[in-house]
């Protein structure tokens, strides 16, 4: 039985107990996929799992509570959950974790770039290999060069957390310090290069919220400080200071609880990196605090707790 | 809004380095400024009233005082400022004097500073709430910590009072220090004669709870309602049982256990009574040096005891008991007199430290009062003090005066004499202290009537030669080197931070200094009140004190201890956080970081989860704030707005003037 | 001494009342001679000290932030600065990929004893800001990206 079928049989035995389940189906072209629900058995056989399935479903779970969910993990996506068990913003009795071994997703960029995807009519993974089929020509392309950036370091492709697992662990695949050396290459340019290169993003940035939106841990939804006056951190003006504060305020709000699911900037429109912020801080609290969010469910956020003695930390006695 | 805004010269305080009338003038330009001037002295009661007047005809609802440091006169405004009809939280005071008039004497620049923390002060207070403060009930038991005499005299005062008083001591018996004494300066009266019948009083009063051999382990909560978990170290004797006949010291074979009452000269029993007159009179053993705990068999103390209270098995007990104020009198510690290697401290059986020295001279002591050189037991005839050994030294960090070194030696020096009427007497001192009643007076006495030969300047080396001590030093005013040789080298050693008292002050969450004394809340105007509502200090953990000093401290801080239970309720600070429940989301990392237990987590009438403060346990550290992601929990008069409206004030107008 | 002459540049401090606003206060009675860049917020606890609020200054103009609270261990709330030392220890090593210099930033202990202390502190950080000069201007900055662009 195939890993889709088995996700598939898992599902429909569990169907009957839970609301809904979340999963992928085939979006409006060979290389989307889209979130949708499955309320009924006749819905499970839209269900999809291949490499375009780059959402991660959880995001969808603070916003469903009071339901019984089932939900469909990849290995990082799984973090997430955790975390979101960790933070007790969602109850993990009811919620139904099916896990998928997964081995990459594609980068919409990437694949553009790649090829011209006005005229695909067909794409397929198989392995390492991407098959994409543009009118009668096919041309084959290693996954490796498509895949998301966050995959090339994965370091947890399997589920931590979940009830089924559909198909066999894989082997961890990525290279886990290639993330940081990029960030050290960017550390490395000098302070004004960096200033002006912000402020270039930053010039990008249309405040869509895209990228808080797509947060799964971004759980003030309809309270987030972006938006409101009491407290009043920004103004509503859309320039560079205030759309800088935003992004910084949203990576520190995620210090010691970003699980690295990268959905912010895979939703920015304006392809601003902004993970890079999160990658840095889970870096650096990784260094100090020797933690990583959404591995341990009964673990506390660094930033909760404290050691009366800092052994990483070098307090500036001057 | 309508504020006003009042600019204080102090004097020439302010307004020799900051042209205080352009700061006035300018604050009118910042919104909401209705009324801007100068007061010479705000604070005074032409100034006060200045205040409450324009207040009134200028119907006032938020006023700025532009002065001295808030930590100074913030509560004498917001009380000018209510009986005028406004909420004491709508003041903001900007500080002028501490932070601009007093570090840095360019007029422009501090005029344009002072005008700016004006606006800084204008801007939060246009964000202030008025806030009204809650009562709560307090339970009127005062812990005192530390049995010397401070801390008796702050226990006997409360009791007096009709206090419930708990008194706690580390050692087996109270008296502290005082008690190791012989006589006290300047009236060479027996120390034992006068603290003896306050130790009594302090046992038989029927509101004292004496515990002894115990220890502070944990303190929480806050004031009106402490609760301290004292633990009380296993004696090995059942205090309720023991009767203090002394046998079991009589009987006990380990003769040679380390004597701490006196200091270390002669040796005691592994079980012993500390001293005869101690309170409570009650044995214990010394596991170290006590043969049944070192090899495991002996037990002739348990076999001889009457009443059956010796107990190998005993263990620490820890209790909790629940106090409304806390008086810290821990005391101090003395110099390691071994450090200073050119005294020969530890190194020569002859140089002794003065607390040594004490318990030789006194009548109850191991020497039975009979000064005698420890190598040989012979009557010494010159007998050297050196003064400030571990005092006024910077190399050692110890740069302050100990203050009562020098009378204790003019004593001591003076003691000798009547001890020892052919002996001569030398102290070398760096300067004389001694400004207290009939301190001086008493010094030339020592001098004058008793011989004692007095050399300015330091000692640079003691070394044996022929069975005596060579004491090389410097006479300043003779312009000489000078050796004495001395039978016995008396150091006059200064007083440090009580072992452990650092610990204590973070378990009081109190401050203490570099050198672990605890600091007091204002070095002039709050002497025994710390910064901590409800922690009270008296005696030498503030700093060296001599023992009227203490007393007085003691009787000072069971004052206060007094005067704030006078009230049956006590008032909370209302500046403290506060759930907007519309923006909580429920996730209660908030509850996690608290630090006091004051936000439980309640279900909203919708089921949701929601978090909520209970104002009496907040304390208003604001750390819940700072956790919340989405602003939902504020520290009121602290909050975020408050605070980003005074960033704002600093630096957008900074960069219109400098970047427009 | 370079930091008293010329022009001032904008300095943050935000300090805790118990500890450091103290010892600013205990340096003021002492009468000792600081620059006049300083700005001082007061704060009931660095417990309170939002890393953000750092940012926000550092992104709205001030040239330099300093925050100070009570040593570790002598919390008057216990347990604030130790909240703070991580939280801002965070914040230190997490500028430089900001784009804000971290030399613009600094947090430190000083008790309500320590006002020598707190002169020095001062005087260092000062001169430390003026070092660095005033801070990279974000207009600027977006005029030189469009210039760049253009050209």
């Amino acid at each position: 039985m195939s890993r889709l079928d088995t996700l598939k049989e898992q599902i429909r035995k569990a169907l009957p107990d839970l609301d809904l389940v979340i999963g992928w189906e085939r979006g409006f072209d060979p290389f989307h996929a889209t979130p949708f629900h499955i309320k009924e058995e006749a819905d499970i056989d839209r269900l999809i799992f291949d490499a375009t399935c780059v959402h991660n479903l959880a995001s969808f779970l603070t916003g469903l509570a009071g339901k019984k969910v089932g939900v469909v993990v990849k290995g990082c996506d799984s973090r997430t959950v955790v975390q979101l068990i960790q933070e007790k913003l969602i109850d993990r009795e009811s919620v139904v974790i099916f896990g998928l071994p997964c081995t990459g997703v594609l980068d919409k960029a990437k694949l553009k770039a790649a090829v011209d995807l006005t005229r695909v009519s067909a794409l397929d993974v198989d392995g390492d290999t991407v098959r994409i089929t543009s009118g009668d020509e096919t041309v084959e392309k290693d996954l490796k060069d498509l895949q998301a950036t966050k995959c090339d370091s994965c370091k947890y492709p399997n589920p931590l957390e979940f009830d089924h697992l559909a198909g066999k662990p894989v082997e961890p695949h990525g290279d886990e310090a290639v993330q940081y050396d990029r960030i050290k290459a960017f550390e490395d340019t000098p302070v004004e290069e960096r200033f002006d290169f912000w402020v270039g993003e930053m010039d990008r940035c249309i405040r869509c919220y895209a990228c808080r939106n797509a947060c799964p841990l971004c759980v003030c939804r309809d309270h987030c400080i972006g938006d409101s006056r009491d407290p009043h951190w920004l103004s509503q003006e859309t320039d560079i200071r205030n759309k800088w504060m935003f992004q910084l305020i949203h990576a520190m709000h995620l210090a010691g609880r970003c699980t690295e699911c990268g959905e912010c900037e895979r939703a920015c429109p304006m392809d601003i990196p902004v993970l890079m912020f999160k990658k840095k801080l889970s870096s650096i609290v990784k260094d100090l605090f020797n933690y990583e969010s959404g591995v341990d469910p009964t673990a506390v956020p660094p930033l909760f707790t404290f050691q009366v003695d800092e052994e990483t930390i070098n307090e500036r006695g001057w | 809004m309508r504020i006003g805004v009042f600019v204080c010269h102090c004097g020439s305080n302010i307004a020799g380095t900051v042209d205080v009338v352009s700061v006035a003038e300018a604050s009118k330009m910042f919104p909401d400024v209705v009324y801007a001037t100068d007061e010479v002295y705000t604070c005074s009661e032409p100034g006060q009233k200045a205040i409450q007047d324009a207040v009134r005809e200028h119907r006032l609802d938020g006023v700025v005082v532009a002065s001295c440091s808030p930590r100074m006169h913030e509560n004498t405004f917001r009380r000018a400022i209510e009986k005028a009809g406004l909420n004491r939280y709508m003041l903001e005071m900007a500080n002028i004097r501490e932070h601009v008039s007093w570090i840095g004497k360019d007029k422009e620049k501090n005029t344009f500073k002072s005008t700016e923390l004006v606006h800084m002060a204008v801007e939060k207070l246009r964000r202030n709430q008025p806030l009204v403060p809650k009562t709560f009930e307090i339970d009127k038991t005062v812990l005192v910590v530390g049995g010397g005499v401070a801390g008796i005299q702050a226990a006997l005062d409360c009791a007096d009072g009709g206090l419930d008083v708990i008194l706690v001591e580390r050692e087996s018996s109270i008296g502290g220090k005082m008690a190791k004494l012989d006589k006290t300066f300047p009236t060479v009266d027996c120390s034992t004669c006068i603290l003896g019948p306050k130790m009594v009083d302090v046992a038989q009063h029927p509101n004292i709870t004496l515990m002894t051999s115990s220890e502070v382990d944990e303190v929480n909560g806050y004031v009106g309602n402490f609760e301290v978990t004292i633990r009380r170290k296993a004696t090995y004797v059942n205090n309720d049982l023991c009767t203090g006949c002394g046998l079991c010291s009589a009987k006990c074979p380990s003769k040679k256990a380390l004597d701490k009452f006196n200091e270390g000269v002669g040796q005691t029993t592994a079980i012993n009574i500390p001293f005869p007159q101690a309170i409570p009179k009650k044995a214990a053993i010394d596991p170290e040096y006590c043969i049944k705990f070192t090899k495991g068999k002996c037990g002739v103390c348990a076999k001889v005891c009457p009443t059956g209270a010796v107990n190998y098995e005993q263990q620490d007990e820890l209790k909790t008991v629940k106090v409304g104020a806390v008086i810290a009198a821990t005391g101090y510690s003395l110099f390691d007199h071994t450090r200073l290697e050119q005294y020969g401290g530890g190194r020569y059986p002859d140089v002794v430290t003065s607390l040594q020295y004490e318990r030789m001279l006194s009548a109850s002591g191991p020497t039975g009062g009979h000064i005698k050189r420890p190598s040989n037991g012979e009557e010494p005839k010159n007998i050297v003090f050196i003064q400030c050994v571990g005092s006024r030294d910077k190399s050692i960090d110890r740069p302050y005066c100990s203050g009562f070194c020098c009378m204790y030696t003019a004593k001591q020096a003076i003691l000798t004499k009547d001890h020892l009427p052919d002996s001569q007497s030398y102290v070398f001192y760096m300067d004389i202290r001694a400004p207290g009643k009939l301190y001086d007076e008493f010094t030339r006495r020592a001098m004058e009537e008793y011989g004692a030969r007095y050399v300015r300047g330091r000692v640079s080396m003691v070394y044996p030669k022929d069975g005596k001590l060579m004491v090389r030093g410097a006479d300043t005013l003779a312009g000489t080197q000078m050796e004495v040789d001395a039978d016995l080298v008396v150091l006059a050693v200064g007083a440090e931070a009580e072992t452990g008292a650092p610990q204590l002050a973070e378990k009081l969450r109190i401050s203490y200094d570099k050198y672990g004394f605890f600091l007091e809340g204002h070095p002039k105007l709050r002497p025994v009140e710390t910064n901590t509502a409800g922690v009270f200090l008296a005696g030498s953990c503030q700093g060296p004190k001599d023992i009227p000093s203490s007393v007085g401290q003691g009787s000072a801080a069971a004052a206060k201890v007094l005067a704030l239970f006078a009230k049956d309720m006590l008032e909370s600070d209302p500046a403290v956080a506060e759930v907007n429940q519309r923006r909580c989301v429920g996730c209660l990392k908030c509850v996690r970081t608290c630090p006091f237990g004051a936000i439980k987590e309640i279900e909203a009438r919708d089921g949701s989860t929601k978090a909520e403060v209970i104002d009496t346990v907040c304390q208003g550290c604001g750390i819940c704030s700072v956790t919340c992601p989405h602003g939902a929990i504020q520290l009121k008069h602290f909050t975020d707005n408050q605070i980003l409206a005074e960033v704002d004030a600093l630096c957008l107008s900074w960069m219109d003037e400098n970047y427009a | 001494m370079p930091v008293m002459d010329g022009r001032e540049l904008r300095i943050v401090g935000f300090l805790c009342n118990w500890c450091s606003y103290g010892g600013a206060d205990t340096a003021g009675v002492a009468r000792f001679d600081q620059p006049t860049d300083l700005r001082i917020v007061r704060l009931p606890c660095t417990g309170r000290m939002d890393p953000l609020f750092v940012i926000k200054a550092l992104l709205s103009g001030a040239d330099g932030v300093l925050v100070s609270g009570c040593h570790p261990r002598d919390c008057h709330y216990s347990e604030g600065n130790f909240y703070a030392r991580r939280r801002l220890e965070v914040l230190k090593q997490f500028l430089p990929v900001t784009g804000i210099d971290p030399e613009r930033f600094e947090y430190t202990w000083v008790s309500a004893s320590e006002g020598q202390k707190w002169q020095e502190v001062v005087t260092k950080f000062t001169e430390r800001i003026h070092t660095l000069g005033p801070a990279p201007v974000i207009a600027d900055a977006a005029e030189r990206l469009k210039a760049a662009n253009l050209g």
